[in-house]
């Protein structure tokens, strides 16, 4: 159907595919904000009014969106800001303020910032701000001089929220707040948040001063709604000029396969549109469709466990080092190990089962474990790495038994005494 | 404390001129005809005679005070040297309420004759810097229309105004037109003293003053003639603006002329709204409007003995001139800071009645500043306009202090959030305190602060000693009281239930006591009420239902509905951690521990079993939410992992979702 429809309006199957892509990218990487936020009407239309009231009527005040990462708590904002901006009486009215609690690491870079998205520079001209508590007297004193009914209302929002209860004092929490319960300017101090118990963060002081207002952003969403949701995302717009680019995958029970293990292992949308992403970069002129196999794919490249594609990577003498740790924390229950240890357990195979490997000089063994170091496969226990010598410091495994196991049956022509070695230790004799 | 000076200062010689004469034969006290002064190094010699305008030194080098010389005199010796002088002030002393009275903007170099008593007129010649009539850069231009207040003086005015005819023209007319508007009726209303004048000070006596009053009407022509102005000379006109001045401020206004100087520092503000804020529009939004935390009671319910206290202490040291510290605690939201206010409030209102002498209110904040240190900034800043580093500041606040000074008031300091105050050498808290105990200080500092034992706790002895006994606390807030706090707020706005609010103010008060959360959960409530209707117009009371909801809302914890609403996996997780935990007989396990158990429950669930890096994102989301406390992720499979929350709650959580 796709191909009649595109030899109708005489375009090129390529050019279909890149308008495609293009719009379904804007969507998978955040470009474009939803119609309409999914899942929190209720969510919406509670922030929707509360930043009503203070664009229109002046009010403060002051909440936080909770939820865990990828919740769509940045877009729920998004959502109702846009919204908001729409009324004709408030897109002139207020002074959005974005900070960042992972830009604006102390309170005065974030004053900085306020006073940079204000504007309020400006007001003195060319005088290069002086220290931190000129600027943080300066915004208090622009703040108070403004009254409920006749200074714009001015939005707070704080991203990562919890890192600002961290900056020393709580200075900046408490004048915005303070602000937000006090008859000087409107402000609306809102702030995201994916940590439950950050009210626990807050000075008392500070604690008193917020309104207590909580929206919990906490996707209750079932499997089949998110199948629908991924119906929705991955079909195109009405107005889409071309094709109505449809799939039939969905009755295959493959990629229900997929999506279902994907959604018990997480319920946001970010890890499902990395995954649909991965899928659709593989739509080609060619391959004109998204099938089941790109999904299962897809699925497997998000899932593949990154230190097994470390292990295929690795020689084999640091394969064998790696099982000789391995026995060692057989022997000794997790207990650290160091260099001479994991030494002497790999001669003891070169004598006892090696056919294949033959024995390597010493400081080729040393180098092998520092690159395996390196690579952060073992790390060392020590903090004071001088003043102990590099053989003798004690060193941990981050590797499970499964992950050593499986990567031994991927690993290209693994010879068969060291597989042996890796499920049977050389015994004591 | 080690004076500070930023510029050298040159020594000045003074010497008494011309023949004196026996002033007082009782005290043997000398008058003189006129003061030479030179400065030390340089020939010129300056000479002061009583009738001129002079400066003398004050607190404020680029300020300093003016007056009229009045007599010079001292002792036999000849070296005591003394001065009587006739005070005025700068628009930047007079007080913004009385500034308020003038009806005008005045000039800001004007200069005001000053009738208080509550400054020496007795001064030390030795402290005249200069003096200022007619010469150099500074003149006094003087404004007729001004002097009829002033019976006895006035030929000396008159004769002044004849001098300093210089006065351009078009300014001195601008002014004058000016000054001839009329006052407005509710500003003349507020004084009771003056009948229909306004006295820019507070300290003269009703008598006296109508007295002077009607001494004055006959005598009003004789300086208006003198005008050097021929177009606001006219009869006419004159009769006119007499009528007018019946009603309107009787100053004396004087222009100081110094070379004109650049504002300092501009005042931001944030840009005004073109639309205006739209006003409540049904009962609900008038009580939300009322319950906001921001908006000012009528009254302060519940806290009139706290309000009592403060207002007598504080009034009694303004009264005696004396200075004296009070250290307030309470938890917050028990209105510490709202009391302050309002006992400041009711004070300020009582001197301009003239009741008690007027006073300075600064108030300052250990949150809104950045270093302790910046108090010193801040008080100077607020007290002179100065703007000045936290050492120099200390310096000047030192200097203000303690040495006595001509035509001080008091000053009522507000020190919120007192315990942020704190150094390590508690040098912030200890000139606080230590200023009041000053003889010539006048200082009132309020201090206020969470924990009621703070002086014992974080105060060094020297430091809690200057801090004195006089304390107060500030209770939490009964569920009555918070109640009537609501009540009274609302005042007669029918929105709610009375049940409804009783649960509020119960709930609160077992809680915390805390107004704020009380106020804003009614607030809260409201909304609920709004929203539960159709059309917002038709919603009734709020009633105990909404209440219910709102408290709900603030108070439950939300980590039950986390678990619930968690991806199967991070379930797994949790329920794997708790299995681990009791396995290990320990609340602490490494990751690697927890997902060998994490492994056998995805197998008993028939699940397929996830990779390590899967996995240890699944923690990593759990520990970004706070479900689980972990180590450093660089640890990797070695970090430790611990529960945020209660096992029973994960299992009950967790139940719950199975059935």
């Amino acid at each position: 159907m796709s191909k009649r429809k595109v030899k109708e309006t005489h375009m090129p199957v390529g050019e279909c595919i890149s308008q495609v892509q293009m719009i379904l990218r804007e969507r998978f990487c955040h470009q474009r904000l939803p119609e309409k936020p999914v899942g929190m009407e209720s969510q919406h239309k509670h922030l929707l009014e509360l930043l009503r009231r203070t664009a229109v009527h002046g009010e403060s005040n002051s909440v936080l969106i909770v939820g865990p990462r990828g919740s769509g708590k940045t877009m729920l904002l998004n959502c109702v800001l846009r919204e908001l901006l729409e009324v004709k009486d408030v897109n002139k009215n207020v002074l959005p303020v974005h900070l960042n609690g992972l830009l604006q690491t102390d309170d005065r870079i974030a004053l900085k910032e306020i006073t940079r998205q204000l504007n309020l520079e400006n007001v003195v001209g060319d005088k290069v701000f002086g220290s931190f508590a000129e600027n943080l007297a300066f915004l208090l004193e622009a703040l108070k001089k403004g009254d409920r009914s006749s200074s714009r209302p001015v939005l707070f929002i704080l991203d990562e929220f919890d890192l600002f209860a961290h900056h020393k004092n709580q200075t900046l929490l408490y004048n915005l707040l303070d602000v937000s319960q006090s008859a000087q300017a409107p402000v609306a101090v809102i702030g995201l948040t994916c940590r439950l118990d950050v009210l626990e963060l807050l000075e008392k002081r500070v604690k008193s001063r917020f309104s207590h207002r909580q929206i919990h952003l906490l996707s209750s969403l079932s499997f089949i709604q998110y199948l629908d949701n991924v119906r929705s995302q991955l079909s195109l717009p009405q107005d889409f000029p071309d094709t109505n680019f449809y799939d039939e995958w969905n009755d295959d029970q493959s990629v229900v396969d997929v999506l279902q293990r994907h959604y018990n292992s997480s319920k946001d949308f970010r890890s499902l549109h990395l995954l649909l992403m991965l899928a659709l970069s593989r739509v080609s002129a060619s391959k004109p469709a998204i099938k089941p196999t790109d999904l299962l794919e897809a699925s497997r490249v998000c899932m593949v466990d990154s230190k097994a594609n470390i292990l295929h990577g690795l020689s084999i003498l640091e394969l064998c080092l790696i099982i000789a740790m391995k026995h060692l924390n057989d022997i000794y229950e997790g207990e650290p190990f160091n260099f001479q240890m994991v030494h002497n357990e790999f001669k003891k195979f070169l004598q006892r089962k090696s056919h294949s490997i033959h024995n390597f000089d010493k400081p080729v063994v040393i180098k092998a474990f520092e690159h395996l170091q390196q690579l952060e496969l073992i790390k060392s226990m020590d903090s004071s790495t001088a003043k102990i010598q590099k053989e003798y410091q004690l060193m941990k495994l981050l590797l499970d038994h499964s992950q050593i196991m499986e990567a031994l049956q991927k690993y290209p022509q693994c010879p068969t005494d060291v597989k042996q070695w890796a499920i049977v230790p050389v015994l004591e004799t | 404390m080690v004076r500070y000076f930023t510029r050298l200062r040159m020594r000045r010689i003074y010497k008494w001129g011309g023949r004196p004469y026996i002033f007082d034969r009782k005290l043997k006290s000398y008058g003189f005809e006129y003061l030479n002064m030179s400065v030390e190094g340089q020939e010129a010699v300056t000479t002061v005679t009583p009738g001129q305008y002079i400066l003398i030194e004050g607190n404020d080098d680029e300020y300093p005070f003016v007056a009229k010389l009045l007599k010079f005199f001292g002792d036999e010796s000849h070296k005591q040297k003394k001065a009587l002088v006739q005070w005025f002030l700068r628009l930047s002393e007079v007080p913004q309420n009385k500034k308020l009275l003038l009806g005008r903007s005045p000039h800001p170099q004007e200069i005001f004759y000053y009738l208080g008593r509550a400054c020496d007129n007795e001064i030390n010649a030795e402290s005249i810097l200069a003096q200022c009539p007619g010469c150099g850069i500074i003149k006094i231009y003087c404004y007729p229309l001004f002097l009829h207040n002033f019976d006895a003086e006035t030929p000396q005015w008159a004769l002044e105004v004849k001098v300093e005819s210089c006065v351009p023209r078009n300014m001195t007319r601008q002014t004058a037109l000016l000054n001839t508007r009329p006052l407005n009726p509710e500003a003349s209303c507020t004084n009771v003293s003056g009948g229909n004048t306004v006295q820019l000070t507070n300290k003269v006596s009703p008598a006296r003053h109508k007295k002077s009053l009607e001494h004055e009407k006959p005598s009003k022509a004789p300086p208006s003639q003198n005008l050097p102005n021929p177009d606001d000379a006219g009869p006419g006109s004159n009769s006119g603006l007499e009528k007018e001045l019946r009603n309107s401020v009787c100053f004396p206004c004087f222009l100081i002329q110094v070379t004109p100087s650049t504002p300092r520092h501009a005042t931001p503000s944030i840009p005004s709204r073109t639309v205006p804020a739209r006003q409540p529009g049904n009962i609900l939004e008038e009580a939300r409007a009322r319950l906001h935390v921001s908006s000012v009671p009528e009254s302060l319910p519940c806290r009139e003995q706290e309000f009592q206290d403060i207002y007598n202490f504080v009034e009694s040291k303004v009264m005696d001139g004396t200075g004296g510290c009070m250290y307030i605690s309470g938890v917050p939201g028990t209105g510490k800071t709202a009391t302050i206010h309002e006992v400041i409030r009711c004070l300020q209102h009582a001197s301009d009645m003239d009741e008690i002498p007027t006073f300075r209110f600064i108030e300052i904040n250990g949150m809104k500043m950045t270093d302790p240190h910046q108090a010193y900034v801040q008080i100077l800043q607020k007290l002179t306009d100065q703007k000045v580093t936290a050492d120099h500041a200390a310096a000047l606040l030192e200097k203000r202090f303690s040495n006595p000074a001509p035509k001080k008031e008091t000053t009522v300091l507000l020190v919120d959030e007192l315990d942020l105050l704190w150094t390590r050498k508690q040098n912030v808290m200890y000139n606080l305190f230590d200023w009041p105990t000053r003889r010539h200080a006048r200082l009132v500092v309020l201090t206020i602060a969470n924990t009621m034992d703070l002086p014992e706790r974080i105060m060094i002895n020297r430091v809690a000693s200057r801090l004195g006994l006089t304390r107060m606390s500030f209770q939490p807030y009964s569920f009555k009281q918070l109640q009537q706090i609501i009540t009274s707020r609302l005042n007669k706005v029918k929105a709610f239930e009375e049940d409804a609010l009783q649960l509020v103010s119960r709930k609160v008060a077992a809680l915390s006591g805390d107004a704020r959360r009380c106020l804003d959960i009614c607030r809260r409530a409201t909304e609920i009420c709004e929203h539960s209707t159709s059309h917002p117009s038709s919603a009734g009371l709020v009633r105990m239902n909404h209440v219910m909801e709102a408290l709900d809302e603030m108070f439950s914890s939300s980590y039950i509905t986390a678990i619930r609403c968690a991806s199967l996996q991070e379930q797994l997780f949790l329920r794997a951690v708790i299995a681990e935990f009791r396995r290990l007989g320990l609340e602490e396990a490494t990751f690697q521990q927890v997902f060998v158990q994490h492994r056998a429950l995805s197998r008993v669930e028939g699940l397929q079993p996830i990779s390590v890096s899967e996995g240890l994102a699944v923690c990593q989301r759990l520990g970004a939410c706070r479900l689980l406390l972990l180590e450093a992720s660089r640890l990797d499979m070695l970090q430790r992992v611990r529960l945020n929350v209660s096992q029973d709650d994960v299992l009950y959580a967790l139940k719950a979702v199975r059935d």
